[in-house]
């Protein structure tokens, strides 16, 4: 008994000398996820050798959605790269990939309350609140103050945008100007043209079915974007107070005339004007239903530009049969992203946090955002290169069509609770369904935000 | 020797016993004590008693949905779908001549994610482009366009019948327990006059008891845990028709950012299927043999 414990001690023993020295001379060199550049040039790497101290770079964490199929996945990957060329010898970023929007919201959440946060995160739909509220949030204040040339570069407008109690937490990186898409071909035939007032919009929507074709391209499951988009225009523009709403953040009453009647508006249009699947349909479901010539009208940002050229996603040609317009009354969804934050622990680690964000925000970044995912920059001085305005012609359309709209309001996702953007999917079948009237669903919605801690 | 025997136990139990207290026991200890506080994210929890039980069950008409949408779906799982996975294992175990085939053709749901499943049956159900509606339109109702995952009349029985039919785990386990369940036993039932469909009823159904029981608990119990397919389908739509617990419980803690009240919801649940396995391992005498 005594020989066999022995023999297994000697075993368990090897073993684990065994497991030691392969971890010990697989750990300086292994191979992470990681955005820096696999091959160094190699004056660089001699270089570095060579130095007698060599400070390695900065280990930042960065968790990103844009990848695969995400409209601005090109945009993310190209940023990244410049950003590694420029600074990979001072900041390495660790890119964890998270296949979807609400996936890296859920994640970003559940970080949030073990207060283990990325070092660089994407603030979007109220995960920038719970990282201020968990103080887990590094204001930038300081580094603006400290570098007077990037803060013009992102412009006061958006960083009063992301600013509270005189901090401001967040970088933002883009400009939405969202108004829709319509199917000229589909128009033309109907005789109609872009509406000036929502009863006119109406009335296009009942020429377009008589023409024979679907009116709206709408969804109500996810978010319900290009729903909530011309339902939000429909408040906005509905008078002063409707204005003031869609411009408050985190309403707290929805109990409103102008919400009660813009719902109403909402119920005809998905029951007589929107394809069959709309109700618990995806964006995909939606986008597609548009670029596939099945539906006259969706209501989306510039960022669905490219997609419109792209013959995995549209119809040959597509592109040259789409054109732009603002939603009724001369207006438009217009808001700034909530963009980046520094949720960094270190001294060391908030400012290689800050290094990247300030790529990504400055000129350099907006230049590449517009370039490579049709984003509106944030600063004036960045404008589309002559190439991109070939290319996409309908993207300059879209801004002139930003210029001269008058009437601004910001969209639902970006001024509601997360709990009432997750409501909408369950609450729109109610509303079609006849299961509750407006008045019960803004009720409800009422509840579900007061819910919210 | 027992002496011995004792140190060894206790020296490979350590592991387990380690790994279940850092894994399990800690986290339920939290999640029990944090049910009685209100807490979220970025506050520190403040104890409020049993503020959060009573609200469950007196003031939230979406806990009580769920909760009983929660025990439909175990109610019908435990049965139906173990009725049909025994139903498809003594079929199979007539030995016909499709029987592998039908076999693995049957465990291909099971194989697949839950995310994939819900994808398929988007897809298949969907009220413009799915196979569903596009045979019924190809009988001459050109219009047809039921809407099987919002319409209130059809939500709740689409969903179900994502999962519902396809018990190939149970009919696996069963087909297992019957080939261990000695040939002669039913040679004599032959020789003696029995008829196939009276040694099925009268001699194999009651020697697959255990196993049965086993089944009953593991389909009953993965339906407290069922999130994916809902959350790929419905989100638990129309208004709260298909939410079930585990979807109400990802609703407060994330959407909500209620993780106290969460918690409160996800102790009922474990009190739940603590008391349905209790049940069913008393109803089906599990453990103890055939008499």
């Amino acid at each position: 008994m005594r020989k066999s414990l022995y023999k297994t001690s000697c075993i368990l023993a090897s073993t684990l000398m065994l497991v030691m020295s392969i971890s010990a001379c697989g750990s300086p060199s292994a191979s992470e996820n990681s955005g820096a550049p696999a091959n160094s040039a190699p004056s660089e790497s001699e270089q570095a050798s060579a130095a007698p101290v060599t400070k390695a770079p900065v280990k930042i964490s960065y968790l990103t959605f844009r990848v695969g199929t995400h409209a601005s996945a090109k945009m993310e990957e190209e940023q990244i790269k410049q950003f590694n060329a420029k600074y990979g010898n001072e900041v390495e970023v660790v890119v964890e990939e998270i296949p979807s929007d609400s996936a890296y919201e859920d994640k970003l959440k559940i970080l949030a309350a073990s207060g283990d946060v990325p070092d660089v995160v994407m603030g979007k739909n109220g995960i920038n609140d719970l990282l201020i509220k968990s103080n887990l949030a590094t204001p930038f204040n300081e580094y603006l103050d400290k570098d007077p040339e990037w803060k013009a570069e992102i412009g006061e407008a958006a960083i009063t945008a992301n600013t509270r109690d005189g901090k401001v937490w967040s970088i933002s990186d883009q400009k939405q100007n969202i108004g829709y898409f319509y199917n000229k071909e589909m128009f033309e035939q109907a005789g109609i043209k872009p509406a000036q007032t929502w009863d006119e919009f109406m009335s296009n929507n009942e020429k377009l079915k008589a023409a024979g074709f679907i009116p709206l391209s709408l969804m109500t499951g996810e978010n319900a974007w290009t729903t909530n988009l011309i339902l939000g225009a429909i408040v906005g523009t509905n008078g002063d107070a409707g204005n003031s709403f869609m411009n408050t953040l985190h309403p707290t009453d929805f109990n409103t005339p102008e919400m009660i009647e813009a719902l109403n508006l909402m119920k005809t249009m998905l029951e007589k004007y929107a394809t069959k699947d709309a109700l618990g349909a995806g964006y995909a479901n939606a986008a597609n239903n548009f670029c596939q010539n099945k539906a006259a009208i969706i209501a989306n940002g510039p960022w669905m530009i490219g997609d419109f050229s792209d013959p995995t996603k549209c119809s040959e040609g597509f592109d040259k049969k789409v054109g732009v317009a603002a939603f009724p009354n001369n207006s438009m969804v217009s808001t700034y992203e909530v963009g980046y934050m520094i949720g960094a622990k270190t001294q060391e680690t908030r400012d290689a946090a800050e290094k990247f964000i300030r790529f990504k925000t400055g000129i350099e970044g907006q230049t590449i955002a517009l370039e490579y995912g049709n984003v509106m920059p944030v600063s004036d001085e960045v404008q589309p290169s002559e190439e991109l305005r070939q290319k996409y012609p309908l993207f300059v359309e879209s801004i002139a069509v930003a210029q001269q709209t008058e009437v601004h309001y910001r969209n639902f996702d970006a001024i509601v609770y997360p709990n009432v953007t997750d409501a909408w999917k369950t609450l729109y079948p109610k509303l079609v369904f006849g299961r509750s009237a407006a008045e019960d669903i803004t009720q409800e919605l009422t509840d579900i935000a007061a819910k919210s801690k | 020797m027992v002496r011995k025997n004792r140190r060894y136990i206790t020296l490979f139990l350590v592991p387990t016993v380690a790994l279940f207290i850092v894994v399990y026991a800690v986290s339920l200890v939290i999640l029990f004590g944090t049910s009685f506080t209100e807490w979220s994210a970025g506050r520190k929890p403040i104890f409020i008693g049993l503020a959060n039980y009573i609200e469950l069950f007196t003031d939230d008409s979406n806990f009580r949905k769920s909760f009983l949408n929660t025990v439909i779906w175990v109610f019908l799982q435990s049965t139906i779908h173990v009725a049909i996975g025994t139903v498809f294992a003594i079929i199979l175990n007539l030995k016909e001549f499709y029987w592998k085939f039908a076999r693995t053709v049957y465990m291909f749901p099971n194989i697949i994610s839950g995310a994939a499943v819900g994808m398929l049956f988007l897809c298949l159900l969907n009220p413009d482009f799915g196979a569903v509606n596009s045979i019924v339109r190809s009988f001459g109702n050109a219009d047809y366009a039921q809407n099987w995952f919002m319409d209130y009349a059809t939500a709740f029985l689409s969903v179900t019948m994502t999962w519902l039919p396809y018990a190939a785990v149970v009919t696996i386990l069963i087909l297992a327990e019957i080939a261990a369940i000695p040939e002669s036993l039913f040679e004599s039932a032959r020789i003696d006059g029995a008829s196939e469909m009276k040694i099925n009823l009268y001699i194999l159904i009651p020697m697959l008891r255990n196993i049965i029981g086993t089944c009953v608990i593991l389909a009953g119990t993965s339906m407290l845990q069922k999130m994916d397919i809902i959350m790929m389908t419905t989100g638990g739509g129309p208004g709260n028709e298909t939410m079930n617990l585990p979807i109400y419980i990802y609703k407060t803690a994330l959407m909500d950012n209620n993780f106290g009240y969460s918690n409160s919801v996800g102790v009922f649940l474990i009190g739940f299927g603590l008391i349905f396995v209790l049940l069913c391992r008393n109803l089906f005498r599990i453990g103890s043999s055939h008499n």
